[in-house]
């Protein structure tokens, strides 16, 4: 891992944030033959959201635009570890979505047709396939079970270092605690970047800087759509495998998984304001332990070991902001991500394209940046998150 | 297994027949499943996840306790009173404790087992071996057998406590705190984690402390969390059937003392190994010792501890300055202290290094914000010997693979050291590269040990190296219990 050197006085493409996103685009570049890629990052090596997430992989959701983004990344997820040389422990345990109010079944059902249409592998479960895939699970609490095979798990802690010493193996510089205090503008387009009194000169400037992606457009002078927001999630103490696949318990706004080394990790959503802050809170620890007791009884007695925030940066369809930026001619963006360590490899992948051959991906293309201002939202019924109201 | 008898002269004399893997062990009444099973010679009660190396009853690691009871896994033995029929087995052991065939790992090379639990190249994610290696992994790792399949576990219903003054701790700073403030006429809540006030103060002989009739107490409830900047604090009794308590308190008082630490020195993580302050509430009010030939060592209160156990009627063969300490001897036990000389013992107490847990401060200061912003000031105050500065712990010259920064998941100095070589000091980033800490302890006191360590080795000074974030609960609080607060506190709107 990088030992601390002085900063280059320029850079051919300058990444603000080397969270999975900046990681994943930065290795793509380099794939791409892009020389002296610089990733600057503020805080410590996994520090954000990249190291803070549930480390789920789905890979359909319930709209078309979704599903065919992510069934994109979830491809290239099983695939990671011969294409980084490292192992990102990609595991294709699948994912169950459950169902327990019986509008949920219907949509489900809905989502079905959806994955049909995109050529997705999922299938509705029947009791006895469902008992066979989660035998622990409450099952008469449940009213539809929707499965994906082919999606999973990929613990951060090993996506991260892959990728991380994938860039480096490609000559990527890699700098944490590296805060951008100024990013400069002149002629109408980006031409480099401040850390402190030192400038570095580039005329490609990507922020993918997570929840700080506001704060980052200002400096850059440019409006962006979305806030930050405060997730939070739990760590039960190890036990020996009970829960197979990862599991979205959706009238709960509640996902888990047990982990490779036998924790329990997720977390549920409650209506809270919007908190800045990675500081957790007593609310959504209560839901996630009742969600976990009601539909998981054998968790009932065990003991949680640890709960944490991540900030995550929303937009107003919770879908990420993805692509150049049209009010500053060298800044692209790639920011609004709450399902940001699933979508990495396929958002690397377009974004790179997008930035070295100028070909937008048509999975890429419905979540552009300025969708708001062409009244483009993307409608996706099948996540667990909500706004504030 | 020892044949001494470690029961002290005021041992109860009625007896408690308990299972012990199976088998019958008599225990006494009023002690608890750890203090038993060490009466009857058991040191080693849990195994470490990876090397399967022994860990015992030694007030500073958890997982050197935790065992399944009647059914249930990872119930703290000494916390839990002997009953009579009680079924304590081991856990990490496949298929049985008395045939258990992961003992096996003990062999595997200390290299071979670095760098987290399962982060390996050998089998990547993508070959048709992985899925099998990684459920390999999760049957490993997992330690303990989930709990039997039962009917819904029953929610114990949170409480809500509020006061004009919170004191968190019920020793003899804690309860004067607490007395000033009910003379000033607030309204004030002292909660303690043990059943009585002043635990230790009156197994080292000192009096106990008087508490204001005014002052309403909450005994048996571990504070573990601050929340919003410390406005509100949670607690939990270790019972899981009796609900959380969520604190709220215009002033909130720290008076939760100090603990010895071990320092980082080879092998003081092996059974045997006790901190001082658990050996002399072991000692006074269950009556058992710590070993048949008890060797002390202090941060200068050696003394006063030792003769404290020797009053208790406990064998103190030797009593030594901490710095003087080089090495704990032993394989699947304590055989011997090293100082310039061998010390022959089956037990070493440690009164110190003493330092205080910081969780409460740190929760309260949004310390965790990224570390990069200001820290604002703690809004709790601190009181008694939680205001006192820690203690240096000592690092050994020379560790390698025998001195354990933290057991549960056997990370030695070596692994960290071969990280401070490639210019890696943040404790952030070791931590993941590492597991250190991640275990049942929760960082406590591994984070102490790896901080000491990186220090030492770096020459960054201490204080400048930043904890990393010290999160709640730490297995305080059970998943039914967490249940239970779903209405006592509303989410901010």
């Amino acid at each position: 891992m990088t030992p601390t050197q002085p900063l280059p006085a320029q850079a051919s493409i300058i990444i603000v944030g080397a969270g999975i996103q900046g990681l994943s685009l930065a290795f793509n570049l380099a794939e791409l033959g892009v020389r002296d890629v610089l990733l600057l990052d503020a805080g410590y090596w996994q520090g954000g959201a990249s190291g803070r997430n549930g480390t789920l992989i789905r890979g359909a959701f319930s709209s078309p635009e979704w599903t065919r983004f992510f069934a994109h990344s979830c491809h290239l997820w099983q695939g990671l570890s011969r294409r980084l040389g490292e192992n990102v422990m990609y595991s294709r345990r699948g994912y169950s979505m459950i169902g327990e109010r019986s509008s949920t079944a219907a949509m489900l059902d809905r989502t079905l047709e959806v994955h049909k249409a995109c050529g997705i592998n999922s299938s509705l479960l029947s009791a006895a396939q469902l008992r066979e895939v989660l035998p622990a699970l409450a099952h008469q609490r449940v009213s539809a079970a929707l499965h994906l095979p082919d999606s999973g798990v990929a613990p951060h802690h090993a996506a991260m270092y892959a990728y991380r010493q994938a860039c480096e193996a490609r000559g990527v510089s890699i700098r944490y605690r590296t805060e951008v205090s100024a990013i400069d503008r002149s002629a109408g387009r980006v031409t480099g970047v401040r850390v402190g009194e030192q400038r570095i000169a580039t005329d490609t400037l990507v922020l993918a800087g997570g929840a700080e992606s506001n704060r980052l457009a200002q400096l850059a002078g440019v409006p962006l759509d979305g806030y930050p927001m405060r997730l939070e999630a739990m760590a039960l103490e190890p036990m020996r495998p009970l829960i197979g696949p990862a599991v979205a318990l959706l009238d709960r706004l509640c996902y888990m998984h047990q982990t490779a080394r036998g924790e329990v990790v997720g977390g549920a959503e409650v209506a809270e304001r919007p908190q800045n802050t990675l500081n957790t809170d007593v609310p959504v620890m209560a839901a996630t332990a009742k969600a976990y007791l009601e539909m998981f009884p054998q968790l009932g007695h065990a003991r949680i070991l640890r709960q944490w925030a991540g900030l995550v940066h929303i937009s107003k369809d919770f879908g990420p902001l993805l692509g150049a930026h049209n009010a500053l001619p060298g800044l692209f963006i790639s920011a609004g991500w709450c399902y940001g360590h699933a979508g990495a490899p396929a958002a690397g992948e377009f974004l790179a394209k997008a930035i070295v051959k100028g070909v937008v991906d048509e999975r890429m293309r419905p979540f552009a940046v300025d969708r708001f201002e062409r009244n483009q939202a993307v409608v996706e019924p099948g996540i667990v998150l909500s706004h504030f109201e | 297994m020892s044949e001494v008898n470690l029961r002290l002269r005021h041992a109860s004399s009625e007896c408690v027949e308990f299972f012990w893997n199976g088998r019958s062990l008599q225990g006494r009444k009023g002690e608890s499943l750890a203090a038993a099973l060490l009466a009857n010679g058991v040191q080693t009660l849990a195994w470490t996840r990876k090397s399967h190396r022994p860990l015992g009853y030694s007030g500073s690691y958890v997982a050197g306790v935790l065992a399944r009871v009647d059914g249930v896994p990872n119930v703290r033995l000494d916390l839990l009173a002997v009953t009579a029929g009680v079924q304590v087995e081991m856990q990490n052991c496949w298929p049985s404790p008395a045939f258990d065939v992961l003992r096996l790992s003990r062999l595997i090379p200390d290299r071979w087992l670095q760098g987290g639990f399962e982060h390996t190249n050998l089998v990547p994610s993508g070959t048709p071996l992985f899925q099998r290696w990684e459920a390999l992994l999760a049957f490993l790792a997992g330690v303990a057998k989930p709990a039997e399949r039962t009917a819904e576990v029953a929610v114990p219903q949170g409480q809500y406590v509020s006061s004009d003054v919170l004191v968190i701790g019920g020793g003899p700073a804690g309860c004067a705190a607490a007395n000033e403030a009910a003379r000033a006429g607030r309204s004030v809540v002292l909660v303690t984690r043990g059943h009585r006030l002043g635990r230790y103060a009156q197994s080292a002989g000192q009096p106990k402390p008087q508490l204001d009739e005014r002052v309403q107490q909450v005994t048996g409830v571990e504070v573990f969390g601050a929340y919003r900047e410390g406005q509100l604090l949670l607690g939990a009794p270790h019972d899981p059937a009796q609900g959380a308590v969520a604190f709220e308190a215009d002033d909130v008082v720290l008076a939760t003392g100090r603990r010895a630490c071990p320092p980082v020195i080879p092998n003081m993580w092996l059974p045997g190994v006790m901190d001082a302050r658990t050996a002399l509430i072991m000692a006074h009010e269950q009556a058992v010792a710590p070993g048949a030939r008890v060797v002390v060592v202090g941060n200068g209160d050696q003394t006063a501890h030792a003769n404290r156990l020797r009053e208790l009627g406990v064998n103190v063969v030797a009593v030594k300055a901490i710095s003087e300490l080089r090495c704990v001897l032993g394989r699947n036990a304590v055989s011997a202290a090293l100082f310039d000389q061998p010390v022959a013992c089956d037990a070493l107490v440690h009164a110190g290094p003493w330092l205080v847990d910081a969780s409460l401060t740190f929760q309260s200061r949004a310390e965790g914000l990224l570390q990069l912003r200001e820290q604002r000031q703690s809004r709790l105050r601190t009181v008694g010997s939680a205001a006192e500065p820690d203690q240096p712990l000592p690092v050994a010259a020379r560790t390698r693979y025998k001195a354990l920064l933290c057991p549960c998941f056997d990370v030695s100095c070596h692994e960290v050291e071969a990280l401070i070589e490639q210019g890696i000091t943040d404790l952030e980033v070791i931590k993941r590269l590492t597991s250190c800490g991640m275990g049942p302890c929760q960082g406590q006191p591994c984070w102490d040990l790896l901080r000491a360590l990186v220090s030492a080795r770096s020459g960054i000074p201490l204080h400048t190296l930043p904890r990393p974030t010290l999160r709640p609960p730490r297995r305080a609080l059970s998943v039914a219990q967490a249940a239970g607060l779903a209405d006592v506190v509303e989410p901010l709107q």
